[in-house]
C-alpha cells in the first residue's frame, strides 16, 4: 500500500472492493452491476437493466465505506477505492425491513397467483425476509383485484409493490405513457387514464417486467406453474425481425412465448402479435399421415413409400416433359437448412430452374440494402422510415427507434414512401443516416438513400424482409434468379407467381410445394388453377388447405415449434430455433425427407441433419458459420 | 370540448409563460377547477390536448395533489387543520363544532350542497392563529364557536361562482401576530389530548 | 433586541404591501445599488461573507450553494421555495403577507447575482391569497421597472413567475419542487445530480427559501461584514420564529440567532398560557425531535440545538403544557407524514402507514407493549433508508418523544384510552385524524 499513490494508467476503470473481492470496474458502472460481475447478488425490485435507475424500492441498499447512510446499489456508481459491503448486519436488517414494508399491504394469494414460482417477492422473502408479519391482516389497505387493463393484461393492484417498472416502461421504452401513477402515498396505484383500456402493441412485455404478480397475461391466467414448464430457446416465428424467445410448453402444448434478451435484436422486448401468437402452434387441424392419391382413392402410406412414390412420379414427369416442367416453391417459413436442401433438390436432383420461396419476383439484392444493423440505428443521427409498412411488418423496430430517439437524440422521420426531394433536403445529415423500408419499397428506398448521401454523410439502409426466414431463403438462393450468396443463376427460371401461371397454362406439369400457407391465400385462384391443371403435386404441408387437398403425394411437415435449425433475420443475423414440442407426426424431418427424395432422384448421400447441412452451407457461404455463435454476428451481404 | 373559451384562453396564456408546456399543467388545472369546481376526466383530456400531452400525464398530476377535486364539492369548501399545533389549541373541538353545525361528517357535503368540509392533518400554516380553518382558501383564525357560526352564516350568504372563486376577501379581525382574544375559558386546554 | 429587527422592522407600517410605501421605507434601494455598483460575483461574495445560511430547514450556507453553479452554463434558474408546509411553520406566509416587496427585491438581487433570467416562485396552493398578493406585487414591480427587461436601465433583465402548488408537503423538498414545477407529480429526484448542476428543465438551478431571500436586501444595503456580526459565528443574522402551542402570544417573532430560547419563550411568547408549566417543546417544525424545559437555556444556534439532539429546522417552536399527551402529538405528526408521503419509496410509503396504524392503536389504549417494540423497530427500518428526508424525519419526533416520555407511551398500552387525557380532562377519548 505504501507506493499506492502512483496513479494506475487510466483504462477507464476504477478499483472497487465488494465484500472483500477486489475488482476493476468500468467507470460509470452501477455498484449493482459491478457486484454481479464478481458474483455478488444484490436483490432488486425497481432496478431494471433496460431502464434508468429510480431507487424507489430500497431493496438494494448496501453499505459503502465513508457514507453515513446505506446506499442504493442500483443508483450508486462505482468510484476509485470504493469499498462496498453487502453482507453486514445493517444491510440484512434493511432488507428485512424493506420486505416487511412491501408485504404489509400485499395479499396472501400466492397459491393462486400466476407469478408463483417466478416471483421476486417470494424469492427474496425466503432469502432475506422476515419470518412473520407484524401487521394485523385486518389493517391492510385494499385495492381492486383482477382489473382487466385490456383484452391482454390484467392488473391486481393489491399485489403491486410500486416499483415503477411498468410506468417507466411506457415512459422510457415505448414512449406511450399509457400507464401512470395516480394518487399518492400508500394510496398510490398504477392506472390508465380514466380507466380506459391499453392500446399499445407492446403490452405483453408488462407481465415480464413486473417483479411480482400484479400484471399478468390474461392468456396465461391459471395456465401453468413455471416449474412444470419446459423451455426451448427459439426465435419468434411472426416476422423477420428475429426477436429471441423462450417457448414454454407443457404436456405437448405451447403455453407462452417469453422474451429472451438479445441486446442486438429485440433488446428483450416482444410485440404482442408475436408473443400472443403462441396458441396458434397448438392447432389440432394438422396433416399427420402421408397420403398418396391414386385412382382407386386416397391411401395412407409410410413416409418411405410416400417419398418413393413422389420420386417415381417426378422422374416420370421429368422423363416425359423435361426437368423444367417441374416447379418448386418453398416458403419464408423454411429454415435455412430446409431452404438449402430445397434449392439443391430443385437445381441438382430435379434440374429445374423454376424455384422460389414466395410469389413476387425478387430482382436482386445489393449489399447496401441490408447494411444497417438493428442496433446501429442507435448510432444514426437521423433515420428515415418510409411509409407505415416497416413498423407494421416488424413492430419491435418501433421500440428501437424510440430508444435511439431518447438515448442518442436520433431524429426519426416517418415519411411517405413517395416523399419528395424538398422534404428530404430538409433533413440535416450527420455522420450516419439510416433509411428503413419494406422489401416491396426497395426502389424508393434506394432513391431516398441516394438523395440523402453526400458530404460526410454515410447512408445505410435496412430492408424489412417478409416472413421469419425470408431473408435466409434469399441468402441461400431459394430463388429462380440467384444462387446461394446472390450469385446470378444461369438461365434464370420462373418466380413463384410465374410457376403457378405456367402450371395453369400447362407448361409446368408438376409442382413440389413445401409449406404453402404463408402465400396460399394470396395466390387465390391462380393456385387453384395450377393445382387443377398439374399432373403431379408433391406437397410437404403442416396444415390442411388447398395444396394438401390437391396433393398427389402429401407428406406431413413440421411447424416452427416442432423443428430445429437456423433462421436469418432482416439484418442478416443467423439465429437458432429449437424444437419445443414433439411433432404432430411420426414422419421424419423435412431435411431427411428432402435428402430421401434426392436419393430417389439419383442423388445419394445428402446430409439430413441440421449440423451436417449447416456445415455444407458454411462451406459455400462462410458467413453462415456464425450461426453457432448465438446470433451475435450478422453476416454482411457479399458484394456480387 | 367542455371548457369555456375563457378557460381555454387562460390555459394557452399560461402555457407560454414556461419553457416547457408541461409546466402549465398545474395552473391549467386550477383554471379548470375555477370554472367547473372540480376536474372531470374530459376536462383533463382537454387540458392534455391543449398542452400537447397524454391525458394520463395530466391525470397523474391531478391526483397527486390534495387540492384538486376529483368529485364535485359543495358551493363552499372548508378545511379545518387538526395537526399538532392547532390541536394543542382546540382543533378537535373546532372540527366537532363544525360537524355538528353542518350535520355531516368530515369529507362530505351538506345535504343542501352548500358546504363541503373536511378536517385535514396537513398543516395549513396558520399555527400562530390556531385553531384555524380555511374557507374557500381564506384563512380564518382564532376560531371560537361564535366566530365559526358567524363565518358560516356570512359565507352561506355569498354566491359561489367558481369563476371568480374565491370571493372577495373579508379581513380577519386579528392579524397573525396578535394574541388571541383573552377569553376566560378559551378553547379546552389539553387540546392535543384525544 | 430592537436593533436586530431586519426582516420585520417595517412590519406594521400601513400599506407596506404596496410599492410606494415599501419604496418610501427605503425599498429597492439595495437592488438599485447592486445593479449600479456591483458585479454578480461581488454579490455572491458578500453573501458568502455574511455567513447567511438557508432558512428552509437544512441551513446550508447560501453563498456556498450559489457558487456550486457551473460557470458558463445558461440558462440557469432560480426557484423560490414558498411551499412552507412544515407543521408549525408560518413565517414565510407572514413575510409574504406583511412585506412581499422585500421578498421580491431579494429575488431580483439573487437573480442578478446568479445571472438568472427566470425566477419561479413556488407557493403552496393553500396560500391562495398570498399568491394573488404576490402576483399583484410582481406586476407592480414590473411596472416600476424592477422586473422585466433592462431592469433600472441596466443590462440585466429577469422575470418572476408565480406558480401555485396544490397541496403537497413534499413539494417543499427542492427536487420535488422542481419536478412539480416541471409539471410532474411532485416527487423527489435522485441526487446526484444536484439541482445546482442539473435542476429545473435540466439546467443549473438554485432553490432558496422565502426568508433566506428576504435577507438579501439587508445584507446588500449594509454589507456582508455587518450581517456577519449579528448572531453567532456560524449562525449569523436573525430568524423569524414561528411560535405556537400553549403560549400566551402565538405568532412570528424575529430574533437574533444565539439568544437563549428562553428569551423568545418568555419575552415574546409571554410564557405558558394560564399559568401552566412547560412540559416539552419542539424546535424547528414537525420533523424535529422534542426537547425538554431544561433545553430552554440553549441558544438559538443551529449547532447548539443540533448537539442537544434536535434542530432549528425551519424556525418553528411549538410549546406544550403539562396537560399535553405526547402520544397524541406524536400520532398527529405521524399522521401528517403518512398523509404527505409521496409514495415514491417503499419504507416511507408503507412505513408511515404502519406507524400511523400503530399510533392510533396506542393512543386509543389498545396497543400492547410488543407493539411499542414494533413501532421502534419499524422506525429504525425507515430512518436512513428512505429516498428523501421526509421518510426519515417521519420517525424523529415520535422516537424522541418515546425516549423522553417512555412511561407515557407505556402507560397507554392496554389502558383502554388516553391516560393523560383521563387525568387532565375527564372526557372519553376520541382520537381525531
Ligand atoms: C420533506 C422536505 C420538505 C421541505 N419543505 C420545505 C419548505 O416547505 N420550504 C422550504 O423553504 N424548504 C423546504 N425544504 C428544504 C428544501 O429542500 C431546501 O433545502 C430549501 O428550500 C433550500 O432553501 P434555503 O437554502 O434557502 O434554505 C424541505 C425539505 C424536505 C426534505
Ligand atoms: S421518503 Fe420516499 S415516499 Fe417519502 S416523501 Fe421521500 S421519496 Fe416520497
Ligand atoms: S433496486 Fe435499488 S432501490 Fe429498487
Amino acid at each position: 500500500m505504501t507506493e499506492a499513490s502512483t496513479p494506475a494508467p487510466d483504462d477507464g476503470r476504477v478499483e472497487v472492493t465488494i465484500d472483500g473481492r477486489v475488482t476493476r470496474a468500468p467507470r460509470g458502472q452501477l455498484v449493482l452491476d459491478a457486484a454481479a460481475a464478481v458474483g455478488v447478488h444484490i436483490p432488486i425490485y425497481c432496478a431494471h437493466p433496460k431502464m434508468d435507475p429510480v431507487a424507489v424500492c430500497r431493496m438494494c441498499l448496501v453499505q459503502v465505506e465513508k457514507m453515513p447512510k446505506l446506499q442504493p446499489a442500483c443508483a450508486t456508481y462505482v468510484s476509485e477505492g470504493m469499498v462496498v459491503q453487502t453482507q453486514t448486519v445493517p444491510v440484512a436488517k434493511a432488507r428485512e425491513g424493506v420486505l416487511e414494508f412491501l408485504l404489509l399491504n400485499h395479499p396472501l394469494d400466492c397459491p393462486v397467483c400466476d407469478r408463483g414460482g417466478e416471483c421476486d417477492l417470494q424469492d427474496f422473502t425466503l432469502r432475506y425476509g422476515p419470518e412473520t408479519s407484524r401487521m394485523p391482516i385486518t389493517d391492510k389497505v385494499h385495492f381492486d383485484k383482477a382489473v382487466p387493463l385490456s383484452d391482454k393484461i390484467e392488473l391486481d393492484q393489491e399485489r403491486c409493490i410500486l416499483c415503477w417498472r411498468c410506468t417507466r416502461y411506457y415512459e422510457e421504452i415505448t414512449g406511450e405513457k399509457e400507464i401512470v401513477l395516480q394518487e399518492r402515498g400508500v394510496h398510490t396505484s398504477v392506472a390508465t387514464f380514466d380507466s380506459r383500456p391499453l392500446r399499445s402493441a407492446f403490452q405483453g412485455n408488462l407481465p415480464e417486467i413486473c417483479p411480482v404478480g400484479a400484471l399478468t397475461h390474461r392468456q396465461y391466467r391459471f395456465v401453468a406453474r413455471p416449474w412444470d414448464l419446459q423451455r426451448a430457446r427459439s426465435v419468434c416465428p411472426e416476422c423477420s425481425y428475429g426477436c429471441n424467445i423462450n417457448i414454454d410448453s407443457r404436456e405437448y402444448e405451447v403455453k407462452r412465448f417469453a422474451s429472451r434478451d438479445n441486446p442486438l435484436v429485440d433488446d428483450m422486448w416482444l410485440c404482442d402479435r408475436g408473443r400472443y401468437s403462441a396458441p396458434r402452434w397448438n392447432r389440432t387441424d394438422r396433416v399427420r399421415r402421408p397420403v398418396v392419391r391414386a385412382q382407386g382413392g386416397d391411401q395412407e402410406v409410410s413416409a418411405q413409400n410416400a417419398v418413393r412414390e413422389a420420386g417415381r412420379r417426378l422422374r416420370e414427369v421429368r422423363d416425359q416433359h423435361g426437368a423444367n416442367a417441374i416447379g418448386v416453391i418453398g416458403s419464408v417459413e423454411c429454415t435455412n437448412e430446409e431452404a438449402w436442401l430445397l434449392q439443391r433438390l430443385a437445381r441438382e436432383a430435379i434440374g429445374t430452374t423454376h424455384l422460389d420461396h414466395q410469389l413476387d419476383p425478387f430482382p436482386g439484392l445489393s449489399p447496401e440494402e441490408h447494411a444497417l444493423g438493428i442496433a446501429e440505428i442507435e448510432d444514426c443521427s437521423a433515420v428515415v422510415v418510409l411509409g407505415a409498412r416497416p413498423e407494421q411488418q416488424a413492430p419491435v423496430l418501433t421500440l428501437r427507434l424510440f430508444k435511439a430517439q431518447r438515448k442518442r437524440g436520433t431524429a426519426v422521420h416517418r415519411l411517405p414512401v413517395d416523399v419528395d426531394g424538398a422534404t428530404l433536403r430538409g433533413i440535416t445529415g450527420g455522420r450516419l443516416v439510416g433509411v428503413i423500408a419494406d422489401e416491396v419499397d426497395r426502389p424508393q428506398a434506394a432513391h431516398v438513400a441516394q438523395l440523402l448521401a453526400g458530404g460526410n454523410t454515410e447512408v445505410r439502409r435496412l430492408t424489412v424482409t417478409r416472413g421469419v426466414n425470408g431473408r435466409g431463403c434469399k441468402d441461400l438462393g431459394l430463388l429462380p434468379n440467384l444462387l446461394p450468396g446472390y450469385r446470378p443463376a444461369p438461365g434464370a427460371g420462373r418466380c413463384g407467381t410465374e410457376i403457378l401461371e405456367a402450371t395453369g397454362a400447362g407448361q409446368v406439369r408438376a409442382l413440389v410445394i413445401m409449406g404453402s400457407h404463408p402465400w396460399a391465400a394470396a395466390a387465390g385462384v391462380l393456385l387453384t388453377g395450377a393445382l387443377n391443371a398439374a399432373d403431379l403435386v408433391v406437397a410437404i404441408e403442416t396444415q390442411p388447405g388447398p395444396v394438401a387437398q390437391a396433393a398427389t403425394v402429401l407428406i406431413p411437415g413440421h411447424t416452427h415449434v416442432e423443428k430445429a435449425g437456423t433462421v436469418t433475420n432482416l439484418e442478416g443475423r443467423v439465429q437458432r430455433i429449437r424444437q419445443a414440442l414433439p411433432p404432430a407426426t411420426t414422419v421424419p424431418t423435412e431435411l431427411r425427407v428432402l435428402s430421401m427424395l434426392a436419393a430417389e432422384l439419383g442423388c445419394e448421400r445428402w446430409p439430413a441433419e441440421t449440423v451436417a447441412v449447416d456445415r455444407e452451407v458454411s462451406a459455400t457461404l462462410p458467413a453462415y458459420a456464425v450461426a453457432g455463435n448465438g446470433g451475435r454476428t450478422r453476416w454482411p451481404v457479399p458484394v456480387p | 370540448m367542455m371548457l369555456a373559451a375563457r378557460t381555454r384562453a387562460e390555459i394557452e396564456h399560461t402555457r407560454r409563460r414556461y419553457p416547457h408546456p408541461r409546466s402549465a399543467i398545474m395552473p391549467s388545472l386550477w383554471a379548470v377547477q375555477h370554472e367547473l369546481g372540480w376536474l372531470p376526466p374530459e376536462a383533463m383530456a382537454e387540458v392534455a390536448e391543449l398542452l400537447g400531452l397524454a391525458p394520463s400525464e395530466v391525470q397523474a398530476v391531478a391526483t397527486f395533489y390534495s387540492m384538486y377535486f376529483k368529485r364535485p364539492p359543495g358551493r363552499h369548501h372548508i378545511l379545518v387543520c387538526v395537526n399538532a399545533a392547532c390541536a394543542l389549541r382546540g382543533a378537535d373541538e373546532t372540527a366537532a363544532h363544525i360537524e355538528q353545525r353542518l350535520g355531516c361528517p368530515s369529507g362530505t357535503t351538506t345535504a343542501d350542497g352548500m358546504f363541503t368540509w373536511e378536517s385535514t392533518i396537513e398543516c395549513l400554516g396558520g399555527c400562530g392563529g390556531a385553531p384555524m380553518m380555511q374557507v374557500d382558501h381564506h384563512f380564518e383564525e382564532h376560531l371560537t364557536p361564535e366566530r365559526i357560526d358567524a363565518i358560516l352564516a356570512r359565507v352561506a350568504a355569498q354566491p359561489a361562482d367558481h369563476r371568480d372563486w374565491p370571493p372577495a376577501r373579508v379581513p380577519n379581525p386579528p392579524a397573525s401576530t396578535t394574541p388571541p382574544p383573552p377569553t376566560a375559558e378559551g378553547p379546552p386546554s389539553a387540546g392535543a389530548a384525544g | 433586541m430592537a436593533e436586530y429587527k431586519l426582516l420585520t422592522k417595517d412590519i406594521g407600517v400601513e400599506g407596506l404591501q404596496t410599492l410606494p410605501v415599501y419604496e418610501r421605507r427605503g425599498g429597492y434601494q439595495a437592488l438599485r445599488a447592486a445593479l449600479r455598483d456591483r458585479t454578480p460575483d461581488e454579490i455572491v461574495e458578500q453573501v458568502k461573507i455574511s455567513g447567511l445560511r438557508g432558512r428552509g430547514g437544512a441551513g446550508f450556507p447560501t453563498g456556498t450553494k450559489w457558487s456550486f453553479l457551473p460557470r458558463d452554463v445558461f440558462p440557469r434558474y432560480l426557484c423560490i421555495n414558498a411551499d412552507e408546509s412544515e407543521p408549525g411553520c408560518f413565517k414565510d406566509r407572514y413575510l409574504i403577507d406583511e412585506n412581499p416587496h422585500q421578498l421580491i427585491e431579494g429575488i431580483v438581487i439573487a437573480a442578478y447575482a446568479l445571472q438568472v433570467k427566470h425566477a419561479f416562485l413556488y407557493i403552496r396552493g393553500e396560500y391562495h391569497d398570498q399568491r394573488l398578493l404576490l402576483e399583484r406585487c410582481v406586476e407592480e414591480a414590473r411596472a416600476a421597472g424592477y422586473i422585466g427587461e433592462r431592469i433600472l436601465g441596466s443590462d440585466f433583465g429577469c422575470d418572476v413567475i408565480v406558480h401555485g402548488g396544490a397541496g403537497a408537503y413534499i413539494c417543499g423538498e427542492e427536487t420535488a419542487l422542481i419536478d412539480s414545477l416541471e409539471g410532474f407529480r411532485g416527487q423527489p429526484r435522485l441526487k446526484p445530480p444536484f439541482p445546482a448542476v442539473k435542476g429545473l428543465y435540466g439546467k443549473p438551478t438554485v432553490v432558496n427559501n422565502v426568508e433566506t431571500l428576504s435577507n438579501l436586501p439587508h445584507i446588500l444595503s449594509r454589507g456582508g461584514e455587518w450581517f456577519k456580526a449579528i448572531g453567532t459565528e456560524r449562525s449569523t443574522g436573525t430568524r423569524v420564529w414561528c411560535c405556537s402551542g400553549h403560549i400566551e402570544r402565538p405568532g412570528c417573532y424575529e430574533m437574533e440567532l444565539g439568544r437563549p430560547i428562553r428569551e423568545l419563550f418568555e419575552e415574546h411568547c409571554g410564557g405558558m398560557w394560564r399559568g401552566r408549566s412547560l412540559k416539552a417543546f419542539q424546535p424547528g417544525g414537525g420533523s424535529m425531535q422534542v426537547l425538554l424545559p431544561d433545553h430552554l437555556d440553549l441558544p438559538l444556534d443551529m449547532d447548539a440545538v443540533m448537539r442537544a439532539g434536535s434542530s432549528l429546522g425551519a424556525g418553528a417552536m411549538m410549546f406544550m403544557d403539562e396537560t399535553t399527551c405526547l402520544v397524541n402529538v406524536s400520532m398527529r405528526l405521524v399522521d401528517f407524514y403518512h398523509h404527505e408521503s409521496c409514495g415514491k419509496c417503499a419504507p416511507c410509503r408503507e412505513g408511515t402507514y404502519f406507524e400511523s396504524q400503530l399510533m392510533h392503536r396506542l393512543e386509543a389504549g389498545v396497543a400492547t407493549l410488543d407493539e411499542l417494540d414494533t413501532l421502534k423497530d419499524i422506525c429504525a427500518n425507515m430512518d436512513g433508508k428512505c429516498f428523501c428526508p421526509l421518510g426519515d424525519t417521519a420517525t424523529w419526533f415520535v422516537m424522541s418523544a418515546y425516549r423522553h416520555f417512555r412511561h407515557e407511551f407505556e402507560a397507554h398500552c392496554g389502558a383502554g384510552g388516553c391516560p393523560v387525557a383521563r387525568e387532565h380532562r375527564p372526557l372519553p377519548a376520541g382520537a381525531a385524524r
